[in-house]
């Protein structure tokens, strides 16, 4: 006959109609309230619209997000790619020696030259993109406002840029046609600077220290490994005078001769010279004998018949689990047949590198091996890697190698050098950069990553400061609010307190028929509560609307102190539901006494009445 | 259909103690009783009983049958395990209330009122049920108006509405013409009696006015209050009139 009773249900209107129809006292109570919140709110907005203000004009200049070097030391790549997926880091590039970094700059038809720092850059470069330009591609720069004032350039038009180096005494240079795609604002920077590529610059570091380019067609060296020794073994027919001998060593880089005997020829070139020849041994203590020092002495015994031998020490490689110490060793068939020993089919030396993968070829002791391929790897500043091609054998008992070979396996211990597999050709590995541009994702990433670099023993310089400052102020202010917001909180819950109590007091008949009409103890507690939350919620209303109207003004006094879109008093969205959620806990807590107090009343006090 | 035997409510106030008992009371289906008395006899605890408000404190019989099925809810037994809940359901199911000065909500209408038992019951009172009642009382111009601006008289009929509305089996009216005057007591007793008839709803009027019950009613009780000492003060419930006009 009947539904299942729930009285519950009925209690939230119930407690409305009380509020509406006690709406003076109820409108005070959200006065009240309102009063405590929109203060808050307004003290929250302005802490956060501050903060926030300060901090966007940090994030807004990429110079604050800026890491550099104070230092310039060595940087592997190895470090880079490291560095690349440390947490924080934006955008990096390494750069190169300051010093390496100059060229001039010449416009369109005057002649002056200006010289200017290169600075490299690459896709994703907050300073350029975030100060008005766009990233370079190869054969375009960007100017920063004061290389672009002092050149005479617009963006939009071509620069010559003039590299140059002295070789040998000789001032050599290479120009090079640049588009300037953008002129950065002045506040990316006071100095003259241009922004290219990192390849760009790389070639312009790489032809400075005397290196080619071949992409761009500036001469030099190859990047080719190039040989060195540690002596040389000068091979006479006939002994020099003594007055010879020493005059032969001046002016060739070669600090001594001495005599050398033929168990020392033996281990150093595999044979011993033949009966009367003189042997000496050319040496140059201290620095490594190449290409240069040899040809000096050629020169100065011209007309003689003489074998000269460059030698190095101490090479080993590894083969097969053995270490061997081959014997580097490169004869025309003019010289082995003066010598006495057999040709080597790689030719004589030349100062140039056997071609055609002659290079690697050797010579194996006889019965040693069957094999066409040793794979053999030789330890350096990096480790190498190749096959040698054993194209005969020997009687030397030690594998015969070209003497080019040795000279690079042993420049390799003094600087990086890696064999290209496809080329059959060893090739100057990179070395490390002399620096980098380093800018963390957000401001906030820069203090750890500054430490972090600081902990790796980089010494760099960073705007942590600043940033620390905000910080400071942030937390001086959020310390600040929750202390105001405490005394708040007491106030706004002592009055919801004190308020649904005495209406609890005031209403006790009321609540007592409601108990006798059949609302049990349980029912009536959720009367306060329901009265609690309604003018908790009218209170945010009132307070968020006080909160908006004051926000208004306070934005709008302030305006001409504020950029568009700033403002120095708003509340981020995500802690509106935070702030009603904490009111309308609290207002429950609130009530609870009331609740309490309800569920006291004794229906009998309605019959009771007066 | 409310049966009490022997049941004795204990009430101490500072030194003395008051002592009510009620050796048989029961009510039967669509019967009017009375319950008179001065004040201070006991008249208006043993209605707190009655409405399941008040807990006895010796008691031997307390059952209420609950509808036409003949089921018997023992009400002693729900006060030993102090279960609120199926008390408050008793209330809400079976009685109707009407107060001294009505009982009425000052924060709902009249009509809000007069339908809150229903609604809280979970059997809705139809609008026209409303109306008819209203109308027999003479307040149907009343309905869309706040307690607070009824005369008194009004009042005490909006109550006597809210009572039957939701079709209780038992109403209790403590004192319901207390307020009003002589004649306009009368009329309103008469409503009442004339309502409770029509909706065979037992009544259970608990008043100190002997003369305007006595005509009306087929059951009467009455306390016989002694002084046992001092501090002892002791009223008995006692059986004055079955059956008569």
């Amino acid at each position: 006959m009947t539904r299942p009773a729930n009285p519950l249900k009925y209690i939230p209107s119930l407690a409305a109609s009380h509020l509406r129809h006690e709406w003076i006292l109820t409108f005070c109570l959200v006065i009240a309230l309102a009063a405590v919140i929109a203060p808050l709110l307004v003290l929250l907005g302005l802490k956060y619209g501050t903060i926030q203000t300060l901090r966007e004009r940090l994030v807004e200049d990429p110079v604050f997000r800026e890491i550099r070097p104070s230092q310039t030391r060595e940087f592997s790549p190895q470090w880079f790619e490291e560095l690349s997926v440390w947490p924080g880091v934006g955008f990096y590039t390494p750069t190169i020696l300051p010093l390496s970094s100059v060229i001039s700059v010449v416009h369109g038809g005057s002649n002056s030259a200006e010289l200017i720092d290169l600075i490299p850059t690459a896709a994703g470069d907050p300073l350029l993109l975030e100060n008005g330009g766009v990233v370079p591609a190869d054969g375009e720069v960007v100017l920063s406002a004061e290389a672009a004032r002092r050149c005479g350039v617009q963006s939009g038009e071509d620069i010559i840029s003039r590299v140059t180096r002295s070789r040998g005494g000789r001032m050599d240079f290479v120009e090079e046609r640049l588009r300037v795609v953008s002129v950065l604002s002045p506040r990316a920077g006071s100095l003259a600077r241009v922004y290219a590529p990192l390849p760009f610059v790389l070639d312009v570091e790489g032809y400075k220290e005397g290196y080619a380019a071949p992409s761009r067609g500036w001469a030099g060296e190859t990047p080719q490994p190039y040989p060195s020794f540690d002596g040389a073994i000068l091979l006479l027919p006939h002994p020099m005078l003594p007055i010879a001998r020493s005059g032969l060593v001046i002016n060739t880089g070669f600090g001594r001769i001495t005599d050398v005997s033929a168990e020392r020829v033996k281990e150093l070139l595999g044979f011993s010279p033949p009966h009367g020849f003189g042997a000496y041994d050319l040496l140059a203590p201290g620095t490594p004998v190449t290409m240069t020092n040899l040809r000096a002495i050629d020169q100065k015994l011209r007309g003689q018949t003489r074998v000269l031998l460059p030698y190095v020490r101490g090479v080993t490689i590894e083969s097969g689990g053995k270490s061997l110490s081959p014997i580097g060793l490169s004869l025309t068939s003019e010289q082995a047949q003066l010598l006495g020993v057999p040709e080597t089919p790689w030719g004589g030396y030349t100062g140039n590198s056997p071609e055609d993968g002659r290079l690697v070829h050797t010579l194996w002791p006889e019965g040693e091996t069957s094999a066409d391929e040793m794979h053999v790897r030789a330890s350096g500043i990096a480790e190498l890697q190749f096959d040698l091609r054993v194209i005969g054998t020997t009687s030397f008992g030690r594998p015969v190698v070209p003497i080019e070979l040795m000279g690079i396996l042993r420049t390799a211990s003094q600087r990086a050098i890696s064999f290209n597999q496809k080329t059959q050709r060893f090739e100057m590995a990179r070395g490390g950069y002399r620096g980098f541009r380093l800018y963390a994702e957000s401001i906030d990433d820069v203090p750890q990553l500054y430490y972090k670099l600081k902990a790796e023993g980089i010494e760099v310089i960073a705007e942590v400061e600043a940033i620390e400052r905000i910080r400071v102020l942030d937390q001086g202010l959020t310390r600040l609010f929750w202390l105001i917001a405490l005394l708040g909180l007491f106030g706004g819950t002592a009055v919801l307190v004190s308020s649904l109590y005495a209406a609890v007091e005031r209403r006790r008949r009321d609540l007592g028929v409601l108990r006798l009409l059949g609302f049990s103890r349980l029912h009536v507690f959720f009367f306060p509560i329901a009265q609690g939350l309604m003018v908790a919620i009218l209170g945010l209303l009132a307070g968020f609307g006080g909160y908006a109207a004051l926000a208004w003004v306070i934005n709008h006094a302030f305006a001409t102190e504020l950029a568009p879109g700033e403002a120095f008093c708003v509340i981020p969205s995500q802690y509106i539901p935070v702030f009603c959620f904490v009111t309308l806990v609290l207002a429950g807590l609130a009530s609870l006494v009331a609740g309490w107090r309800a569920t006291c009343i004794d229906p009998a006090e309605a019959i009771r009445e007066q | 259909m409310v049966r009490l035997e022997d049941i004795v409510k204990r009430r101490s106030q500072s030194e003395s103690v008051f002592e009510l008992q009620v050796p048989s009371f029961a009510v039967h289906p669509g019967q009017m009783v009375a319950v008179i008395g001065e004040s201070g006899c006991g008249k208006s605890t043993l209605l707190d009983m009655i409405a399941l408000v008040m807990e006895p404190t010796e008691v031997a019989r307390f059952e209420i049958s609950t509808g036409n099925t003949g089921g018997v809810c023992d009400v002693a037994a729900l006060w030993a395990r102090g279960d609120e809940g199926a008390l408050s359901a008793l209330r809400r199911d079976f009685f109707g209330y009407v107060l001294q000065t009505g009982g009425l909500l000052p924060f709902l209408s009249v009509r809000q009122n007069i339908c809150l038992p229903g609604r809280i019951k979970g059997h809705p009172i139809l609008p026209g049920r409303v109306g008819t009642l209203a109308k027999r009382l003479g307040v149907a111009g009343c309905l869309d108006r706040m307690p607070e601006s009824l005369s008194i008289g009004q009042r005490q009929r909006v109550a006597i509405v809210r009572a039957l509305a939701h079709q209780p089996r038992l109403v209790l009216a403590d004192e319901p013409t207390a307020a009003v005057d002589k004649a306009r007591a009368r009329a309103i007793m008469d409503d009442m009696q004339r309502l409770a008839e029509d909706e065979s709803v037992a009544v259970v009027v608990v008043t100190h006015d002997v003369d305007l019950i006595m005509d009306r009613v087929e059951v009467a009780y009455t306390f016989d209050t002694i002084e046992v000492s001092e501090q002892l003060t002791r009223s008995t419930c006692r059986l004055v009139k079955e059956h008569s006009p």
